[in-house]
């Protein structure tokens, strides 16, 4: 156990000497494969930034039914009336929002009381919101739309999920994006890690031969190298979450006073903690692996 | 110790370096390899040391089956066989002392071991004061020497050397030869090749001469200016 520990012991310390001696050249294939890291660091630091956002809003059909402003008091219950003996299978909840009672909602926002002010008179109808049940509602929503369009006192239907639902698509398609990305960006981390292996090899060609002369295993000879893939990725991995880290800093002066601007607040932030560090290590591996073939293809002399 | 029963090793198409090569080395026998330039010593050399696998027949060195041995047996055979090759490949990035250490490590042997280990064979080659030179800044003799350090510093059973002396003068080549005495002494097998006859001339010892890929044996005895064939 003692001679098995001596000898990484000894592997890790020739790796950082090797490191060290030829300091330029460890330095540009560190920055290489930490800036690749960085783009998709932040890609994913992006998305779960949003997505607690995106998840308050709500996902479920809504089709909302406004009535003309001369509509008498009660039409807006008795279409509400209408909507569940009609289209009991098709409907959920079916609340009715008088006009006073949105003007009241509107009036909450700061913003909008100063406008409602000049106005004088309340120019919202009254309102009637349906939520669609079943998955298939795209297909029903149309028909259901085009019928209450239709009846006497509905100035105006809106299927009112459809940006949400345009929201989520982005969403997931942003998300195949990165992970497209994050398979570009290994194939460099494997590509860079397995290239600097093999100049090593190369270099360090007589000592391998001569270590081989004297008895050393397969492990012995290769566990330097592998050892080098691991620290290239992992030192590459933590600079690549510094400079995800300054690029989101960066980013949230802006992003934070558009968010504002729209009365939500918003900033960027790296992944939590766990995620970072399944991250690293997903990185060590990866470069590992890329050393241990690179070290197996390149040494067969 | 060292058995080669119908071994031939052929290189590509129709070079054969060894042809049917049939010798048996005893524990603690000093034996020379003779023959001109490309006659074979250095491919039985490397066979014995299972730096190259025969073609055919069979290799026995310590007991072990070199032919029947997994690849990945192979190391813990080098380190039983001390191999001083021609060219020395003494790593010039380290001084003498870290190189004699690199069995040693290669080994997992403890620094305080290792160290008193590798310093009590630079002593024995007579390289003392000379740990902190790198290679290069050795002469050849001493080079030579360095690299019979790292050889024995492991306490191998076998020491094979390839043209140890080849390029020394006669009296560093005597002094060398002496040193691979020494360890023969203590019963550590030696088997040397050499094309220089003066060498070989001068003590009682077996002699396997390689002309043409093909290995006779012979006892010389230096007093009587005899060789008595085998």
């Amino acid at each position: 156990m003692k001679s098995w520990l001596r000898q990484h012991q000894y592997a890790l310390g020739i790796t950082v000497r090797r490191l060290i001696a030829q300091p330029f050249s460890t330095l540009t294939n560190i920055l290489v494969v930490a800036l690749a890291l960085t783009i998709p660091l932040v890609g994913a630091a992006t998305l779960v930034s949003i997505q607690p956002v995106t998840a308050h809003v709500a996902t479920g059909p809504q089709v909302t039914l406004f009535l003309t402003t001369t509509a008498p008091a009660g039409v807006a219950s008795e279409i509400a009336q209408r909507v569940r003996q009609q289209h009991a299978e098709d409907v959920g909840a079916v609340t009715v929002i008088p006009r006073d009672e949105a003007l009241a909602r509107l009036r909450s926002h700061p913003g909008w009381s100063e406008a409602f002010d000049v106005l004088g008179q309340n120019p919202l109808p009254d309102a009637v919101l349906v939520e669609l049940r079943g998955s298939d509602f795209v297909t029903r929503a149309d028909r259901l739309v085009a019928s209450w369009r239709s009846w006497p006192h509905v100035e105006h239907v809106q299927l009112d999920s459809e940006w949400v639902q345009r929201l989520h698509a982005l969403m997931r398609l942003a998300r195949m994006g990165l992970l497209l990305l994050a398979v570009g960006v290994a194939l460099v981390v494997l590509a860079t890690v397995f290239n600097t292996v093999r100049m090593q090899a190369l270099t360090q060609r007589e000592e391998i031969t001569v270590a081989r002369l004297l008895g050393a295993t397969e492990s012995f000879v290769r566990r330097p190298f592998l050892y080098l893939g691991a620290l290239i990725g992992g030192v590459a991995s933590f600079i690549a979450i510094g400079l995800g880290a300054l690029v989101l800093s960066y980013l949230n002066t802006a992003a934070s006073a558009l968010a504002r601007s729209y009365g939500v607040e918003f900033y960027l932030h790296l992944p939590p903690t766990s995620w970072l560090l399944t991250f690293v290590l997903g990185v060590v591996l990866l470069a590992a692996f890329s050393a241990l073939w690179s070290v197996t293809r390149n040494t067969r002399f | 110790m060292i058995e080669f029963s119908h071994v031939f090793k052929s290189y590509g198409r129709g070079i054969n370096a060894l042809t049917d090569a049939n010798f048996h080395i005893a524990p603690g026998e000093f034996v020379f390899v003779s023959g001109p330039s490309g006659a074979g010593k250095s491919t039985l050399l490397k066979l014995v040391a299972g730096l190259i696998p025969p073609t055919r027949g069979r290799v026995r060195v310590n007991g072990l089956d070199l032919v029947r041995m997994p690849a990945r047996a192979r190391p813990y055979l080098r380190r039983a066989v001390g191999v001083i090759l021609q060219d020395t490949h003494l790593l010039n990035d380290r001084n003498a002392f870290e190189n004699v250490l690199m069995p040693l490590i290669v080994t997992g042997v403890d620094r305080h071991t290792a160290t008193a280990r590798a310093r009590a064979a630079i002593e024995k080659v007579g390289l003392s004061g000379k740990e902190n030179r790198r290679p290069i800044e050795l002469s050849g003799g001493d080079q030579q020497r360095l690299a019979i350090a790292r050889a024995i510093v492991n306490r191998p059973a076998i020491l094979i050397a390839d043209e140890p002396t080849a390029n020394l003068d006669h009296a560093s080549a005597t002094r060398i030869i002496e040193v691979f005495r020494d360890f023969n002494r203590v019963g550590v097998t030696m088997l040397i090749a050499t094309h220089d006859e003066s060498l070989i001339a001068d003590h009682t010892h077996r002699v396997l001469h390689v002309v043409n890929g093909r290995v006779t044996s012979y006892m010389n005895v230096p007093s009587s200016g005899q060789r008595s064939a085998e």
